[in-house]
């Protein structure tokens, strides 16, 4: 062990979904009562009960929450996308672009359950599905797909927001867990888009779209 | 229970781990220049797509090099100019060796795994949101770059030169060409070098 006090970049990597996402983040959204407000003569004669609901995520658990909801939808859009090229609708599709597109729908299923872990470590639950505002318009565009190349395309662009989402919340992130698992999981989705670029002609990159752009907290909606 | 980690290093250990990121990026980028200035490189033997790459490289690493060395001035340290001196070394044996397209994705897959993995263990282990935001930033290019190499390596090194060419017939590529560009579900950082290494 370091005696030098930098922090072990392995013992930070490593933190995981054991990180410290709890703690401060459950602090702000714990069980416990409020503090009593300072009672007044009318609040005293008339007990009450707090009924606003707490909120699912606070703190940098919605960000976690965002990059979990964000994963599962580009898993999601990978999947239906496989299952399009392998109908017919869209003619004969490479075995090249059926491989992509299953090979890094595994990953982001696998980051999405990474992100999920550090929500339910911190006793938040895991998100379901992709409650995202951009889901809709995201399977419509899939939708459109009309030739093998409109699907690694439209990868260009998930990956892009993924890659810019995970890149924004990381500017944001306090919590060491959360921090470690951005750090690891953006440059996957990196790896993607230069793969995608690499098969449309562009190895040296390709510039998105505005759909390819980072989604924001208020994008989640749940 | 609660795993309490040491997540907080001062200011005197960001400025060591920018520096070496930054070391890093020096070497990377110098070498992409030597890369670009050899025939299999940049010149007339270059495979096209290979020299796209490399030509990229050298500017994206620019400006890889003016934000680590802003953020090294930022964090109150002195902005790293020299090339990392662990990798200097192997970039010295490895370029007169340097004979075809195989060879330039092979030393630049090298130097681009290194400062990719130090950037992302730096986007764990910096002190603050945005100075892990700007190595994450910079890791991102650099393993998007790793990615690309990988794939033309694939390739290479099968002998099919001849399907690295932009656009690829995508109808010819073998289909593990759509994931070998990523191996690894989180990227590694086993490989990143220590803070001061580049740091002096």
């Amino acid at each position: 062990m370091s005696t030098t006090g930098r922090p072990s970049r392995r013992l930070v990597l490593g933190a995981g979904a054991a990180g410290l996402l709890g703690v401060g983040a459950l602090a702000a959204c714990s069980d416990a009562p409020p503090p009593a407000p300072a009672a007044t003569p009318s609040a005293a004669a008339t007990p009450t009960t707090s009924t606003a609901p707490r909120p699912a995520y606070v703190g940098d658990q919605r960000g976690v929450a965002l990059c979990a909801a964000l994963s599962a939808l580009a898993a999601s859009l990978y999947s239906g996308a496989v299952l399009a090229a392998n109908d017919g609708r869209l003619g004969q599709v490479p075995a090249v672009v059926t491989s992509f597109l299953s090979g890094a729908g595994a990953q982001h299923t696998e980051h999405a359950a990474a992100w999920n872990a550090l929500l339910t470590a911190a006793g938040r639950p895991a998100v379901t599905g992709s409650p995202l505002s951009v889901e809709t318009e995201r399977r419509a565009t899939l939708g459109r797909a009309a030739a093998p190349t409109d699907l690694l395309s439209f990868a260009v662009d998930v990956e892009a927001s993924v890659g810019a989402t995970v890149l924004a919340r990381a500017g944001e992130f306090t919590d060491p867990g959360a921090a470690a698992l951005a750090a690891t999981v953006g440059p996957v989705a990196a790896m993607h888009g230069a793969t995608v670029a690499f098969l449309l002609g562009r190895p040296a990159g390709i510039a998105p779209g505005p759909a390819g752009a980072a989604l924001g907290l208020d994008a989640l909606t749940t | 229970m609660t795993l309490l980690l040491p997540t907080q290093p001062a200011g005197g250990a960001d400025v060591a781990a920018l520096r070496t990121a930054t070391s890093l990026v020096v070497l990377a980028q110098s070498t992409y220049s030597s890369l670009a200035a050899l025939p299999v490189g940049g010149g007339e033997r270059a495979l096209p797509v290979v020299r796209d790459l490399v030509t990229a490289a050298v500017s994206q690493l620019g400006d890889a090099r003016d934000a680590l060395s802003s953020a090294t001035t930022g964090a109150g340290g002195r902005a790293q100019t020299d090339p990392d001196p662990a990798y200097g070394s192997v970039v010295a044996q490895a370029l007169p060796t340097v004979r075809t397209p195989a060879d330039v994705v092979g030393l630049a897959l090298t130097l681009e795994d290194v400062l990719a993995q130090t950037l992302v263990a730096d986007a764990a282990g910096l002190s603050t949101p945005a100075l892990r935001a700007t190595a994450l930033r910079y890791g991102q290019a650099a393993a998007s770059r790793k990615a690309s190499l990988l794939v033309v390596n694939s390739l290479l090194s099968s002998g099919r030169a001849d399907l690295v060419v932009a656009p690829p017939d995508l109808t010819t590529l073998p289909a593990a060409v759509g994931t070998v560009g990523f191996p690894d579900t989180r990227f590694p950082t086993a490989k990143a070098s220590p803070p001061e290494e580049g740091s002096g």
